[in-house]
């Protein structure tokens, strides 16, 4: 067996070496290069455009705008976004070309011999402008003063509903002896990969229009490319290099199009050269979507005994000027603002709205996170009220196997939740004594609220890196907070579920060497060394046989997004299935045997719109985590001392990767609850750059990240796989909003936790 | 980014560099770290005509005591003042100051004389050495000239050297039997400029303050010593009372603008704090604490 053991990553030797490239190290002889322009315009039409002084520019080869789009809309889910916002376009989409929704919004690309001819150009094309009037947040823009979108059918800026009607509000409320209520804001976040986007295009020896570029589903950009461009899919290719980073935040387009849009044109006029694109921090920073702001009021019922009878809750996204994933996103905080927990009367009104800020989009979690800081920040508000122990609440209202969820039908089979939560609190220092919850060693039952103690390395030796010298030991506090969290795994929603793989057998008496072909993008989550563990593991060859052939639209199946903790449970149920079909032929006689298989899972339903009703998923994972932190009262500094983390991942396919998954997801996590700050204002991004956004650096993560990986076979995923790597990010920024909690006694609804409003809050309180 | 385009010298002696400054006046900018010109020319907030890099020159990497003074030459680097045994031995203030400006990576680069010379309160050694009463030692075409560190820092970003000084040492005054010094800086993630930091150089007989000088990080325009705070300490014996009155002097007399890093009512508070925890723990190391 090739899995349950963690063989170095097949990437390991290129990306230490510096040898992996990266798309902005691929070159090719005769290389031209190539500058986008953004709009730089929040809310603007655009009257007219000239590029004559650009293009008179020495080394100049062409400049490319909205009237050279064949079809000039995109978008993941919905065309609701012009490929280039610009006069003059042919018509052929009914998204208003002219206008600019967004800063980021791109007006051309312009191709020339340098950079610097093309940056030169770009700053001489003169464009005229009409202001029109901002709406920068959701109050404006829910007065529908203006609409930002005038073609979509709801005829609203306010352009999506979702609802949950579930049971009887008011015998809910009748039931209930303690109610809870919150109102919670919850920021953007900016995906920080390592990479700025670029990427290499050209027209490849067979034809085609192709572009080697970072992004997370080969096939889908391979799709929007050919909308836009008009051209049959298999015109276009995709390839995909060494991959820096992704997070969601490279689901949506951002070179795809327009440079294959340049290539085609400049390759109909006769002009071969391959051309190139680096963005910079800056533009990377304002020219791709964002984790959505958004903001949710919420009020929870409950018997004194604990059990939850009523859940209310309205939420609004800020989906920013196009709609990216933001209709799949609200799904996920529909789902979750109610928690993992069984909630037999509920009330849930979930909106999207268009504004002129970054649009929101895909990013670890995908709406969860959201999600969960309401729902478990309510949970823990609950168990003060109740004078409960936060983990015996839990493990009295969470889902269970067979339990009905919130879409009112049942979860998918392999519920593990109790498990998860008992152990992530059993190795914080948790233990079941008469029945009850409590600290190890203790045996009063009035203790079942306490928190065991926190393991605080003596206060005098508590070295605060944010600080030249140790913090005021009369000013620190200690606290501790747990949180747990469900997601989905795969495509919700009835989203059309899928993924592709090829395995060729070649030797003549026995397999002497194995190539898996797909299409699985290796980000950096360590997706191909799982892939070929599975492969080896499906054919029972050793790992050391079998070789890759990945992410190329011209060579791979289409093996849909590395997105939504999926590609380990669908690839793997796709290999075993190619793996069959390869071995038949195998024993056919069929030399080389190939396998290919196209595996779908059960089919979900878009939920019910008035009431929520549907079997939203096929599968999920569960998580709980317990932070144990510090904080300086005096100065609003946090400190992590010890985050568990417990994770039901099925089955580990490499243990150490699924390590570095949870201490990445924890690390993020911890960036997007205290650290990280995107400032947004009038509908521009004003900190585009890691000097004034901060995203937490070696120094300031945990003291201890303290994984355990739990085992508890999902039925339908191969070898038990659950997808597990969005999870850990999940309940980190409620646990530590409990834990800080603990330690003051002040509630913090609104992340990131930054000195400043720490510090304000606690003054205030 | 890219910087606009500039001629480039790395000359081999002090004279040559003070030559070409004489001969490009102040279209010339000396770089040595770059950590802070660099990435200024690439937001094009400077667009020197001529860059003169000293990193060439021989002879002003440094630290040694001499004649009841630490000389620093301009170009050391913050990672060897980090790692001087001198430093952590005799120069308490210093030490604390060195390890958090910015981040190693930085700190292998970038150089005491230009954290100074930059004359941005947000850097950390301005402060330092305000509160050390450093003194600054500027060559010209006309010799060497002695700058008192309260003269040096004229306005945000500009410094008492002339067109055609460059800075070749700072000079800190050996502290004395009682006394002792501390930085307390807070900031947001490691690596990040200071939201608030105070640097605190003082001297005790038995429980009372006879000498303090007080330097704030990145909360005034201007580097600038919080001289209502060493009032407060003078010639009084160290209490609570006397500490929380320094910390609200430094907190009244600082002038910070509201950014990233916190309101105004939020720096003065933290201004407060950091005074407060500087003082007391330059008080026990000037009590042998």
């Amino acid at each position: 067996m090739s899995i349950g053991i963690s063989p170095y990553r097949v990437d390991a030797s290129g990306k230490v070496t510096g040898a992996a490239l990266f798309p902005g190290d691929l070159t090719r002889p005769q290389l031209l290069h190539a500058k986008v322009l953004f709009s730089n315009q929040p809310h603007a039409r655009m009257v007219r455009m000239d590029t004559r002084a650009a293009e008179a520019v020495p080394g100049v080869i062409a400049i490319f705008t909205a009237a050279d789009v064949p079809v000039n809309e995109y978008g993941l889910t919905m065309f609701d976004q012009p490929v280039l916002v610009g006069v003059n376009a042919n018509g052929r989409s009914p998204v208003p070309s002219d206008v600019s929704r967004w800063e980021g919004d791109q007006v051309a690309i312009i191709v020339a011999e340098t950079e610097a001819a093309a940056a030169a150009a770009r700053e001489r094309i003169n464009i005229e402008w009409e202001q029109l009037p901002l709406l920068p947040d959701i109050d404006t823009a829910v007065r529908d003063e203006i609409l930002l979108h005038p073609e979509h059918p709801a005829q609203s800026n306010r352009y999506h509903h979702y609802k949950i009607r579930k049971g009887d509000m008011a015998a809910g409320w009748a039931a209930a002896d303690v109610i809870v209520e919150g109102e919670y804001h919850l920021p953007n976040q900016e995906h920080a990969y390592l990479q700025p986007e670029a990427a290499l295009s050209y027209v490849d020896e067979q034809g085609r229009v192709t572009v080697e570029i970072a992004g997370q589903w080969t096939h889908e950009d391979q799709a929007q490319i050919a909308h836009a461009l008009d051209l049959p899919p298999e015109q276009v290719r995709v390839i995909y290099p060494a991959i820096g980073g992704a997070f969601g935040g490279r689901e949506d387009m951002s070179l795809q199009i327009v440079m294959a849009l340049a290539t085609w044109k400049l390759h109909q006029r006769g002009e071969m050269r391959p051309i190139r694109c680096i963005w910079s921090r800056e533009e990377s920073i304002i020219g791709h979507h964002k984790r959505h702001r958004a903001r949710a009021k919420t009020r929870w019922g409950a018997t004194k005994e604990g059990k939850i009878t009523a859940v209310e809750a309205e939420v609004y996204m800020d989906a920013g000027a196009y709609n990216y994933t933001t209709n799949k996103v609200m799904g996920n905080f529909h789902l979750t603002v109610g928690g993992p927990y069984e909630i037999p009367n509920a009330h849930i009104d979930s909106y999207a709205v268009y504004t002129n800020s970054v649009p929101g989009g895909a990013f670890r979690g995908f709406g969860a996170p959201q999600g969960c800081f309401v729902a478990e920040s309510q949970m823990n508000k609950l168990a003060e009220a109740l004078g409960m122990n936060p983990v015996a609440l839990r493990l009295k209202n969470c889902y269970r196997e067979n339990s009905i969820g919130i879409t009112q039908t049942p979860l998918p089979a392999g519920v593990s939740l109790p498990q998860v939560i008992e152990a992530c609190a059993a190795k914080a220092g948790w233990q079941v004594a008469g029945g009850k919850w409590q600290v190890a060693g203790e045996e009063s039952p009035n203790l079942a609220v306490s928190s065991p103690p926190i393991s605080q390395s003596p206060i005098s030796n508590l070295q605060s890196p944010f600080q030249s010298l140790p913090p005021n030991p009369a000013t620190l506090r200690f606290g501790r907070g747990f949180a747990c969290a469900y997601k989905n795994i795969g495509y919700s929603f009835g989203f059309p579920e899928r993924c592709e793989a090829t395995i060729e057998l070649y030797g003549a008496g026995s397999v002497e060497r194995v190539v898996l072909k797909h299409s699985a993008a290796e980000v950096g989550q360590g997706t191909h060394t799982a892939l070929r563990q599975m492969a080896a593991t499906a054919v029972g060859v050793p790992l050391e046989i079998v070789e890759l052939v990945m992410s190329d639209t011209a060579v791979t199946g289409d093996s849909g997004s590395v997105s939504a903790s999926r590609m380990t449970w669908m690839a793997g149920n796709a290999i075993q299935l190619a793996a069959a079909a390869a071995k038949q032929e195998w024993t056919d006689e069929d030399r080389p045997a190939i396998g290919h298989a196209r595996f779908t899972p059960p089919a979900t339903e878009p939920l019910n719109p008035e009431t929520g009703h549907s079997t939203p998923n096929f599968a999920y994972g569960y998580v709980a985590e317990c932070v144990d932190l510090a904080v300086d009262i005096e100065t609003g500094h946090i400190h992590l001392l010890r985050v568990v983390c417990a994770d039901d991942v099925g089955k580990a396919i490499n243990p150490r990767l699924i390590e570095g998954q949870v201490e990445g997801g924890v690390v993020q996590a911890l960036g997007y609850a205290v650290t990280e700050e995107l400032v947004v204002r009038d509908g521009r991004v004003l900190n585009p750059r890691f000097s004034t956004y901060l995203i937490p650096g070696v120094r300031d993560i945990p003291d201890a990240v303290e994984s355990v990986i739990l085992e508890i076979p999902d039925p339908r995923g191969p070898w038990g796989v659950r997808g597990m790597a969005e999870m850990p990010f999940i309940p980190l920024a409620p646990a530590i909003a409990a834990a800080l909690h603990d330690a003051t006694g002040v509630w913090f609804n609104e992340i990131p936790l930054t000195p400043g409003k720490v510090a304000a809050k606690l003054r205030d309180a | 980014m890219i910087p606009g385009e500039f001629d480039y010298h790395s000359p081999r002696t002090l004279q040559e560099a003070v030559g070409l400054l004489q001969q490009h006046g102040d279209g010339a900018k000396i770089v040595a770290g770059g950590q802070s010109l660099i990435p200024a020319m690439r937001f094009r907030l400077a667009l020197p005509e001529v860059l003169i890099d000293i990193n060439t020159i021989d002879g002003l990497e440094y630290i040694r005591e001499d004649d009841g003074h630490l000389m620093i030459g301009a170009l050391t680097r913050e990672s060897d003042l980090e790692e001087s045994a001198l430093v952590q031995q005799k120069y308490h203030l210093l030490a604390d100051a060195a390890r958090v400006i910015a981040d190693p990576v930085v700190r292998n680069r970038a150089t005491v004389g230009g954290n100074l010379a930059h004359a941005d309160p947000a850097n950390d050694h301005p402060a330092v050495m305000l509160a050390y009463n450093a003194e600054l030692i500027a060559l010209g075409p006309h010799g060497t000239r002695a700058i008192p560190i309260d003269d040096f820092f004229v306005d945000l970003f500009e410094n008492a050297l002339a067109d055609n000084e460059i800075l070749t040492e700072i000079r800190i005054p050996t502290p004395g039997p009682g006394s002792g010094g501390a930085y307390y800086k807070v900031e947001r993630k490691v690596g990040d400029y200071a939201i608030s930091a105070t640097a605190v150089q003082l001297t005790m007989n038995g429980n009372t303050c006879t000498a303090a000088r007080i330097g704030l990080t990145n909360v005034s325009a201007v580097p600038m010593r919080a001289t209502g705070a060493e009032q407060a300490l003078i010639g009084k014996p160290i209490t609570n009372e006397v500490l929380e009155a320094a910390g609200q002097a430094a907190a009244t007399e600082c002038d910070p603008s509201p950014d990233l890093r916190g309101s105004v009512a939020y720096k003065r508070d933290l201004t407060r704090v950091v005074t407060k925890r500087a003082i007391r723990q330059a008080v026990e190391r000037a009590q042998g604490g």
